[in-house]
């Protein structure tokens, strides 16, 4: 069915592209409708808090949640789009995007209210094949703003891109954990009434996540993908972790796992590429420091490289998405990339994926039972980490630094970088501890909302 | 750690090598200015007399904008006679507008900001320097004569103005509550922009008079000045940023031993043998400024066995190339031929030279997320009524240690404890198109990004 779902997307790519044609006019009333109403923001605390405790009734007063609340946020999206110039939407790619979000709005305002299980069952099979079909979302939203890049300013451009990305993370976040919520709810270890106060994942929320763990396995898959790309006999430097290693924090591990191995993917090149540039034998590159420092409401990650830094040339538009001097070459890798999942944890080429309809199947097993912490991080995510694997690390998408930014602040924290040109780069990810009394509500309505 | 260490006081700023410097030095000594009485708000009346009409025609001048190849076009001293008078005329040619700039923007203060005893002793100072070089608009400088009477009229000029930005920071702390603090700090933040650039343009000609020839001591021929020496005027054209981290490091960790008896290591890695262009007096004010900060840190936390690791990064030449080589293709397009030097007059000098970052990265705590948003801004504005002024009553919380001493560019020691050292530090490091970056680690260290971009070399 998913296979299906996604022939009749590259059918439609393939018609778009080459009869070019802009989307069709369609009646505003029903949109009008949706757009006039607020998204309503949920935080990572609701999340954990609403799904510790599962019972029938609160898995379909969520699942009515996703339902009425999925159609309101692509609405508002739907009508960013309409007011962008027309000659932007006309872009092939834009309108591919366009109507997708159009066909999923849709589909799902016409749901009917959840009300049994089996309701609730079918809702997900749609909302699981939505997922799947967006999936090419970001590689074409991507490559349309580079190709507009001359239609608009890139500062609106980029605006355009950063609502439209985390406004897609909060649908998939809602998504995904009501599915996982189902999947929890229907599995065998499952005991309605009974709180999961042991167990790691709620839903999709890792508990306590390790930033030294994230670290390490970041650090050693990044490793493994730069010595099968680079060759064996390419020194790889050694990653070295100092600070408040024992610091956990809730997060969505498929989200902290991109950002970190985004940036360690970066120091790593930038080490790789010094050391061959260096005339003479190669000698071991510098290690990539990485700091743990946890306070009462946050925790910061920084990775520090001497990775000879970034060009002058280059630094101003490194969070940029539509400019840089190297819009061109991006443009070219990117049509390398079919399918790029805004999180690894998408990219499941070879497994069951966790948005089909939710069995008890294996794939649920580890998040309610009680194995330690990394084994289940390892065996939820492994397959995950392996598609990092798929992209050669050459292949410069250029959006791997403003995307991790759109991660990092959509959980209320921020990604920052530093440039000593000539040496390295420093890069400050914090992480906002959202899971204590203190988490900021108002700043993640603010965030969510848009 | 095998750097040579310069003591700060040699580093020549002004060379001692001519009688007037020495009386400069002396007078230097004497000039500070009794603070006026916090009780005489009375508009004291101004010592000099000054048409309206003189600062006003004056101020609706444009400002030229300074470059660093205006300082440098005399060519390397030791300068002969003609080269100096050109220079004299030069300067000449830019401070008047300058300062009647800085006293119109005084004017238009509120009245009761302008009456303190304090801010109005600064529009005094800034209506007698103008008046002093009056005499000298009219005319042109071509004896040594005048360039000597000139020349002592500019180190006055520096020697009144020394005490500027204390003296400020105080009135405008005592007029905290009559005024909006966004104007102020908008005030506060041309003005010593300008001040920067107006303090360059006379120093750097005092400095070209002491090196150049004919003000040479006949008797003392070991004194001239070594024509390879990489000093032009007050620009050092190899600096070695290594060299004045390690005299200003030197510096704060012994009045760290004295005030605190524990003295913080530092250790300087990446390329400490890396020079470049730049003027050694603001580079030591901003590096004192931030290192005062990290050891300050780290001695308070109690991490004093952590060195605080200073790395010295210098952008490679190549990117620098490349960079050129886009500037010419952009001057092609707009049909300007680059070998026209009019088209790079707005670079600091026709070759342009890498830049050089410098990161000081502490273990001492990091700056907590309260008290991050206010680092850049003047103390003034975050200063409330139960504190106490800063220098007022020595020893209480508002003066630590460290901030008892004196800035080594220059700055009197009274902006101790006032706040401005972050502030002024940018201004400094911002007057060259660089800045200053912050990045705390709350709970850890703090990185601090000094970024200065290279002044280049001048054509020979």
């Amino acid at each position: 069915m998913t296979r299906r779902a996604g022939r009749g997307i590259s059918l439609s790519c393939e018609q778009v592209r080459t009869v070019h044609q802009p989307p069709p006019w369609r009646p505003a009333y029903s949109l009008d409708q949706w757009v006039a109403k607020e998204a309503r923001p949920i935080s990572l605390r609701q999340l954990m808090v609403f799904g510790r405790t599962l019972t029938e009734s609160r898995l379909i007063s969520s699942a009515n949640y996703v339902r009425t609340e999925l159609p309101t946020r692509l609405a508002h999206r739907i009508r960013d789009m309409q007011t962008l110039p027309y000659v932007v939407v006309t872009n092939p790619h834009i309108s591919q995007v366009y109507e997708l979000y159009y066909k999923a709005f849709e589909g799902l305002r016409r749901i009917p209210e959840i009300k049994t299980l089996d309701d609730n069952q079918r809702f997900c099979e749609k909302v699981g094949q939505n997922l799947q079909e967006h999936l090419t979302v970001i590689p074409k939203l991507a490559m349309g703003v580079l190709e507009c890049r001359d239609l608009m300013r890139p500062e609106d451009m980029d605006k355009f891109m950063n609502t439209i990305l985390r406004s897609r993370i909060s649908r998939r976040v809602i998504a995904e954990q009501h599915i996982a919520l189902t999947e929890t709810f229907h599995s065998p270890h499952h005991f309605p009434e009974t709180p999961l106060r042991e167990a790691e994942f709620v839903g999709e929320v890792l508990v306590k996540c390790n930033a030294q763990e994230v670290v390490m396995r970041c650090g050693q898959e990044v490793a493994s993908l730069a010595s099968a790309a680079y060759g064996p006999s390419t020194l790889l430097p050694e990653i070295r972790l100092t600070g408040h290693l024992s610091a956990t924090f809730p997060y969505i591990l498929s989200h902290i796992e991109y950002i970190i191995g985004e940036l360690l993917r970066n120091s790593l090149q930038g080490l790789v590429e010094k050391q061959k540039s260096n005339p003479g034998p190669p000698t071991q590159p510098p290690p990539i420091e990485v700091t743990v420092c946890e306070a009462q409401q946050h925790v910061i990650i920084r990775v520090s490289d001497q990775g000879g830094g970034i060009p002058q040339d280059i630094l101003p538009h490194i969070w940029s998405f539509s400019k840089g001097p190297r819009s061109l070459s991006t443009l070219q890798n990117l049509n390398q990339v079919p399918k790029m999942a805004a999180t690894l944890q998408e990219l499941r080429p070879n497994h069951p994926s966790p948005l089909s309809p939710p069995s008890p199947s294996a794939s649920s097993l580890p998040k309610s039972t009680g194995t330690p912490p990394t084994k289940t991080g390892v065996l939820m995510h492994d397959s995950s980490l392996a598609s990092l694997s798929s992209r050669d690390p050459n292949l410069r998408l250029g959006m791997g630094l403003p995307l991790s930014r759109v991660y990092a602040e959509y959980w209320a924290g921020s990604l920052e970088l530093h440039s000593l040109e000539g040496y390295g780069v420093d890069a400050f990810l914090q992480i906002s501890k959202l899971g204590n009394k203190n988490e900021q509500l108002t700043m993640r309505a603010s965030m969510d909302a848009v | 750690m095998t750097f040579s260490r310069r003591p700060l006081r040699q580093i020549p700023i002004l060379n001692p090598h001519h009688s007037l410097s020495r009386r400069f030095a002396i007078s230097s000594h004497h000039s500070r200015h009794p603070t006026p009485s916090a009780h005489r708000w009375s508009h004291p009346p101004s010592s000099t007399v000054i048409s309206d009409d003189d600062v006003a025609s004056l101020a609706s001048k444009p400002l030229h904008t300074l470059s660093l190849a205006d300082l440098v076009k005399h060519g390397r001293p030791p300068l002969h006679a003609p080269a100096l008078f050109s220079s004299a005329n030069f300067t000449l040619s830019l401070l008047p507008i300058r300062l009647a700039h800085r006293i119109q923007a005084l004017r238009n203060l509120p009245f009761i900001v302008v009456s303190n005893p304090n801010i109005s002793k600064i529009y005094n100072n800034y209506l007698h320097s103008l008046s002093t070089l009056l005499p000298y608009k009219s005319k042109t400088i071509s004896t040594l004569e005048d360039e000597i009477k000139f020349t002592e009229v500019l180190a006055d000029l520096v020697n009144t103005h020394a005490h500027t930005i204390p003296t400020l920071a105080r009135g405008f702390l005592e007029c905290r509550k009559y005024v909006n603090p966004a104007e102020v700090t908008r005030f506060l933040d041309e003005h010593l922009r300008a001040r920067i650039g107006t303090r360059l343009i006379a120093e750097q000609h005092i400095a070209l008079h002491m090196s150049s020839q004919p003000h040479q001591h006949p008797d003392s021929k070991d004194q001239i000045p070594d024509p390879s020496s990489s000093y032009i005027g007050v620009i050092d054209t190899a600096l070695e940023p290594a060299s004045i981290i390690n005299s200003c490091a030197n510096f704060v960790s012994e009045i760290c031993e004295l005030k605190y008896g524990v003295r913080p290591t530092w250790i300087i890695d990446g390329e400490p043998n890396t020079t470049f262009a730049y003027v050694p007096v603001h580079l030591e004010y901003i590096i004192t400024e931030l290192l005062k900060n990290a050891f300050r840190a780290t001695v308070e936390s109690g991490k004093s066995h952590e060195p605080i690791i200073i790395t010295i990064a210098a952008e490679p030449e190549t990117t620098e190339r490349g960079s050129a080589v886009l500037d010419h293709n952009r001057r092609l397009e707009n049909g300007i031929s680059s070998e026209s030097p009019e088209s790079a007059s707005i670079k600091p000098f026709d070759d342009p030279a890498p830049g050089v970052t410098i990161r000081i990265r502490d273990r001492g705590g990091g700056i907590s997320p309260d008290v991050l948003p206010n680092i850049w801004s003047y103390s003034f504005t975050t200063f409330s009524d139960a504190d106490d002024f800063p220098g007022q009553t020595p020893g209480s919380g508002n003066m630590d240690a460290l901030n008892v001493l004196s800035g080594a560019g220059g700055e009197s020691s009274s902006i101790a404890g006032l706040g401005y050292g972050l502030p002024l530090g940018r201004a400094y490091a911002e007057y060259f198109g660089g800045g200053i970056a912050v990045q705390s680690l709350y709970g850890w260290g703090s990185d601090v990004y000094l970024r200065l971009k290279g002044l280049g070399r001048p054509k020979e």
